[in-house]
């Protein structure tokens, strides 16, 4: 079966953690073949595998614990899985390079960046240290990063993530190798950050016509980079194809779910309010909070030696409105200031100025007592449901918390209440009993909404809520909420940096920007006609889960004009910063 | 940087201010009269007490003695030695050299052994090298340091006659600095393991085995270089659980060093020379990490400049 | 649904489903089962020592003196003429009480202060951590000599004083726990849904504090029963005739080479204490943190 264009042929790959009882397979029998100059993605949720199958392609795995059970891979009529480890160290780094998904930790912190990017080619191709660094110097330039020389001695620390990423890539590329494998290079970044990188491992891959095996969970990036596309759950492949193929046509049940699952920007564009989930919905009411010129900094620390610095911003002037049975998205990348909003109105932190009212109570003003009878009305949901749960109370304990602080049941009466949660939110009764560790991630993000839904509150306040979660569970999760807020009334903030996701939950979007909102208004009106430039640039860079549609080039922020004044109204609720 | 180490120094001072509110309360913590316990198997009538607690600013309100105290802190004054009659200073300082050597022989001893041992346990982790190194560090952390002196002094000094049992020239120096260097060995070997194994599981050093770099090269540039890092940091308090262990070792070998005197003075509840020793001990410990701080600094890139 | 639950082997009782996998996991490992053996074979020493000891401890010319091991007395009798192993025997009771005490006094106060700096934040965590740190640059050794100085020599006091003087270590620990666990987010979570003081330090904090401890504690015995029979070997702890296994080996100093059995047997008993304790330890957070058993 092995043409001339294949590079690299994968047949009954099996790859078992552990031995004996511990025996835990992660990937069962995997074959696949990847031709010269194509991109191929691996794509799969967590567990499926994806990431073990091609570290165990250059050795990478941890070698106490792993095992290459079975498989061949042929590369230029050698077997990557047998090759003895000297012979695959000569590859490894030369003809078959890898990027990585975090790169705030994969460089060396106390190397410079120099001595990393020119130590792979001074050992692979025999270079001088100064031709080594003559060709670093043209790959930093390459991967868009200005002033080389300077670049060299910095060291990872003085960098940003997104800066980072680029010198992976540039030491990824600087072999010029065959095969570039990146692990979800971008999973880790801002979405504006993550467009930027797409763009350059596609230019690159046209400069040097290096074959990518591009491994991901997100099916936006799949579409936009890949040629063809092996599908995998559970350390099986589902299914291959091309990419087209894949998101027209799926053939297998699995990838139906899986890319019926993924939220799609623009499907909403036709309507103003969320999907209805239920018969009878209940109406947005009347403004259940207000915040209004809310100001944070977080000072930094000063010292004895040395002048107070100015410190971050976290909020500046930061206003909106939020009605009962409404939801309002707060979105924008890491750093905008998002989640210290949310905390802000629950008071879970002080800001230094400005007003937050809910129900027309001053929540600022609040003493202890007040300010517990207050957090009735208001709850919330964290990003991370491993951590937001303390693993020492069961289940039952923690979503009868919250009624136990306020009172509202005991004895016989709260077990019913609790049960009846546990029913609500699509748990079992015999869940009831165990400790979070015993739950998967989607469950847990279930205790958390029953938990907050323990004191009958108004208000919920979701950080978040699902960007740790599969696709097929972050759907289940948003109907979950979607159908609580139509029966209940719930008015949502609605923390995220997922467009898509933002459009499916929203009635009313804040677009926020290094602490402070920029664009304001009904989501219809921001997502679809946008004003801001900045906003423009966040949906720009939104990847679309269709191979289809070609996106343009990038728009780009000249950070000198972006109009970061008071916001003005557009239209009517439609507000942006002048 | 320079911020860096100034911040250190702060912390220095701070310590050794503590340290002085500490030995001046000290002595007011005492049950009943210290001047009749100090004083208590000489002969002395009640007005010859008196004269001494006056002499010792003790009849004056607490915050007078700790400013008299501080005052004469400044002129290098510690006070005088009761049962030796001496200035607690000069004793200090005489007895001194002997406690560094004896510390600084011993850190070696224990960084050289106990860094490498820790190191191959980490690099052969799940091994039976590993697991011997690690029941090899279990055991001498188990074993008291006087105990390992005279087992040593037993062999060496006794059975073998190879090494005097005691005296003050340098050949009298290998068992104790062997016992107290050996005993730290073990700690800093446990301590080395888990931090370079932390260091193993980093993304970086995937990266750098990603590249094909020998593994050598990953080993030495890349894991070892950061793993140094935290390593380095806790030399400090190694330093100052030297110098605490040199305190028994000392009275083992009869090593005349402070930590020798520190037990006397004890004994004789020589108040003014039990107030200099921990206030010299506190010092010394201080600045001692104040040199490892700034060694850590230069190490991380991160703090060297910022 | 992908999603899938790890069942318990219990599901009806998931409490103690984990509590018994505690202990299985305390029982496979072969650092915790020879740690739980050597306590365990103290403890029943200790407690059986009148039955186990073949003289009595304190008697004077219980047989000749300086004796060799023999049948009569398998450790030697020492220069007054007791049984070296009746005095090891029954020096399991100190040493045992000596754990218990100094780590009772220096966990309850240690667990106090880092729990209520660590919670409190602001000001008053840095003063007393500050405080708490000089005193831990002052060593533990040094801080019990000082105590001494003050209370006087004897064992009860050395026992105290190891116990004061290992608290900075003890404030240090569950601090760094507290400042951990407060900053994971069901802290966070606990106070958005409106927990007081007491929740939030009682049924948050301190459960998920308490196992840290008992490990830290657990090895504390060691550090404890070692820093005893330092203070006893340099004459500051225990006094004759005390069979501490400590002042014994200082006793056996001068006799090194005529009776070098006064020196071995009471040296194994403290090691043999140790190890015992500092393998127990390991092996317990072994046992409660999974991801510790893979290095």
């Amino acid at each position: 079966m092995m043409d001339r264009d294949t590079l690299l042929d994968v047949r009954d790959m099996t790859v078992a953690f552990g031995k004996g009882r511990n025996r835990n397979v992660a990937v069962r029998g995997l074959s696949y073949t990847l031709k010269k100059g194509e991109t191929l993605a691996i794509v799969g949720e967590s567990g499926s595998g994806k990431s073990v199958s091609s570290m165990a392609l250059l050795g990478l795995l941890p070698p106490n614990s792993a095992s290459i059970e079975g498989g061949t891979a042929t590369f230029h009529g050698r077997d990557l899985l047998s090759l003895p480890e000297k012979d695959q160290r000569s590859l490894r780094g030369d003809r078959i390079t890898m990027i990585f998904q975090e790169p705030m930790t994969s460089l060396t912190p106390v190397l410079r960046i120099g001595i990393q990017l020119t130590e792979a080619l001074i050992e692979h191709k025999n270079m001088t240290k100064a031709e080594a660094e003559a060709r670093a110097r043209e790959m930093l330039v390459l991967v868009g990063l200005d002033r080389p020389e300077h670049r060299m001695r910095q060291f990872p620390h003085e960098l940003s993530g997104g800066m980072r990423q680029r010198i992976m890539i540039a030491m990824a590329m600087a072999a010029d190798p065959e095969i570039l494998i990146a692990d979800e290079p971008t999973t880790a970044l801002d979405v504006t950050v993550q467009a930027q990188i797409l763009d350059l491992m596609r230019t690159l891959k046209r400069e040097f016509g290096t074959s990518i095996i591009l491994i991901t969970h997100d099916m936006g990036v799949v579409a936009e980079m890949a040629d063809r596309v092996v599908v995998m759950n559970r350390g099986e492949k589902v299914e291959e194809g091309p990419v087209a193929e894949i998101f027209a046509a799926p053939r297998q049940e699995y990838t139906k779910r899986l890319l019926a699952s993924v939220p799609r920007l623009g499907t909403m564009a036709g309507t103003s309010a969320p999907r209805t989930v239920v018969a009878e919905p209940r109406q947005v009411g009347e403004v259940l909070v207000r915040a209004e010129g809310l100001n944070k900094t977080f000072a930094e620390r000063s010292w004895l030696f040395a002048p107070a610095k100015p410190g971050t911003v976290a909020m500046k002037d930061v206003g909106f409105d939020l009605r009962a049975g409404e939801t309002l998205a707060l979105v924008g990348e890491s750093g905008s200031g998002k989640s210290t909003t949310g905390r802000a109105v629950l008071r879970l932190m002080e800001v230094d100025t400005g007003r937050i009212e809910i129900k027309g109570t001053n929540v600022r003003g609040l003493g202890v007592a007040g300010l517990r009878r207050a957090r009735r009305q208001m709850q919330m949901i964290f990003q991370d449901p491993f951590a937001s749960l303390n693993p020492r109370i069961s289940a039952g304990g923690l979503v009868a918390e919250p009624m136990v602080i306020h009172r509202l049941a005991s004895g016989r009466e709260l077990e019913d209440r609790v049960e009846e949660l546990f029913l609500r939110v699509g748990l079992e009764r015999d869940h009831i009993r165990r400790y979070p560790h015993e739950f998967s991630g989607g469950q847990r993000q279930r205790l958390c909404i029953a938990r907050a839904l323990g004191v009958g509150p108004e208000l919920i306040v979701a950080d978040e809520p699902t960007s740790a979660l599969d696709v097929s569970v972050q759907a289940q999760v948003l109907d979950l909420m979607l159908e609580l807020q139509q029966s209940l009334g719930l008015a949502y903030l609605f923390i995220s940096h997922d467009m898509a996701v933002v459009e499916q939950m929203a009635h009313r979007v804040a677009v926020m920007r290094k602490g402070q909102i920029v664009e304001i208004g009904a989501r219809q009106a921001v997502l679809n006609d946008p004003q801001h430039p900045y906003t423009r640039a966040l949906l720009a860079a939104v990847p679309v889960p269709d191979p289809g549609r070609v996106r343009g080039a990038l728009p780009t922020l000249d950070l000198a004009t972006l109009p970061t004044g008071p916001l003005a109204e557009v239209a009517p609720g439609h507000m942006v910063a002048q | 940087m320079a911020r860096f180490i100034a911040q250190r120094l702060l912390a220095a001072l701070v310590t050794i201010w503590i340290a002085t509110i500490a030995v001046t309360l000290l002595i007011h913590l005492v049950p009943g009269d210290p001047v009749r316990i100090m004083y208590g198997s000489f002969q002395t009538t009640p007005e010859q007490l008196e004269e001494i607690r006056q002499r010792l600013g003790l009849d004056q309100p607490i915050w007078k003695q700790y400013l008299y105290y501080l005052g004469r802190l400044a002129q290098g004054d510690l006070g005088r030695s009761i049962v030796g009659d001496q200035p607690v200073a000069d004793i200090l300082l005489t007895r001194f050299p002997a406690t560094l050597a004896l510390t600084l022989t011993s850190l070696v001893i224990a960084v050289v052994v106990g860094m490498s041992l820790g190191f191959l346990a980490a690099y052969k982790r799940g091994t039976w090298v590993d697991a011997g190194a690690m029941v090899l560090a279990v055991i001498g952390v188990s074993m008291p340091h006087f105990w390992l002196g005279l087992l040593l002094l037993f062999l060496f000094a006794l059975q073998l006659g190879w090494l005097p049992v005691a005296g003050g020239d340098w050949k009298s120096l290998i068992l104790p600095a062997l016992t107290l260097g050996l005993a730290n060995a073990a700690v800093l070997a446990r301590m080395t393991r888990s931090a370079m194994i932390d260091i193993f599981d980093q993304d970086f050093v995937r990266t750098a085995r990603a590249k094909g770099l020998p593994r050598a090269v990953v080993l030495y540039r890349h894991a070892l270089r950061s793993g140094l890092v935290p390593i380095v940091s806790m030399l400090g308090l190694q330093f100052a659980y030297l110098m605490g262990g040199a305190i028994v070792v000392e009275n083992v070998f009869a090593w005349n060093g402070v930590g020798r005197l520190a037990i006397q003075a004890v004994f004789a509840r020589d108040y003014p020379l039990i107030q200099g020793f921990i206030l010299f001990f506190a010092t010394v410990v201080a600045l001692a990490s104040v040199i490892v701080d700034v060694a850590y600094a230069f190490l991380d890139p991160r703090i060297r400049y910022s | 649904m992908t999603d899938t639950v790890t069942l318990a082997a219990h599901p009806e009782d998931a409490a103690s489903a984990r509590k018994t996998g505690f202990f299985r996991a305390l029982l496979s490992s072969p650092t915790g089962i020879i740690g739980l053996a050597i306590v365990g074979l103290l403890l029943i020493v200790a407690l059986a020592a009148p039955l186990l000891a073949p003289h009595d401890p304190l008697r004077m010319a219980a047989g000749p003196r300086l004796q060799p091991p023999s049948w009569q007395h398998w450790m030697g009798t020492d220069d007054f003429g007791r049984d070296v192993l009746s005095r090891i025997i029954y020096g399991a009771q100190l040493t045992l009480q000596i754990g218990a005490i100094a780590v009772g006094i220096s966990l309850t106060s240690g667990l106090f202060l880092g729990l209520v700096a660590g919670y409190a934040s602001g000001w008053a965590e840095k003063v007393l951590m500050r405080l708490v740190d000089v005193l831990f640059s002052f060593t533990e050794i040094v801080i019990a000599l000082a105590c001494l100085a003050i209370f006087g020599v004897g064992l009860t006091n050395a026992m105290i004083a190891i116990g004061i003087a290992s608290i900075p270590f003890y404030a240090r620990v569950t601090h760094s726990v507290v400042l951990v666990e407060k900053n994971k987010p069901y802290f966070e979570a606990a106070v958005a849904a409106g927990a007081g003081h007491g929740r939030l330090i009682f049924r948050h904090l301190l459960p998920n504090v308490v196992p840290t401890l008992i490990v830290v504690g657990t090895l504390g015995v060691s550090t404890a029963v070692l820093a005893a029979a330092g203070l006893s070997f340099l004459g500051l702890g225990a006094q004759p005739p005390q069979p501490e296994w400590g002042f014994m080996l200082s006793s056996s100093r001068d006799l090194i080479s005529r009776a070098p059995w006064m020196m071995i047997f009471p040296g194994l008993a403290i090691a043999f204490t140790v190890l015992g304790f500092n393998l127990l330890g390991d092996g317990v957070r072994e046992a409660l943190d999974p991801r510790q058993r893979q290095r």
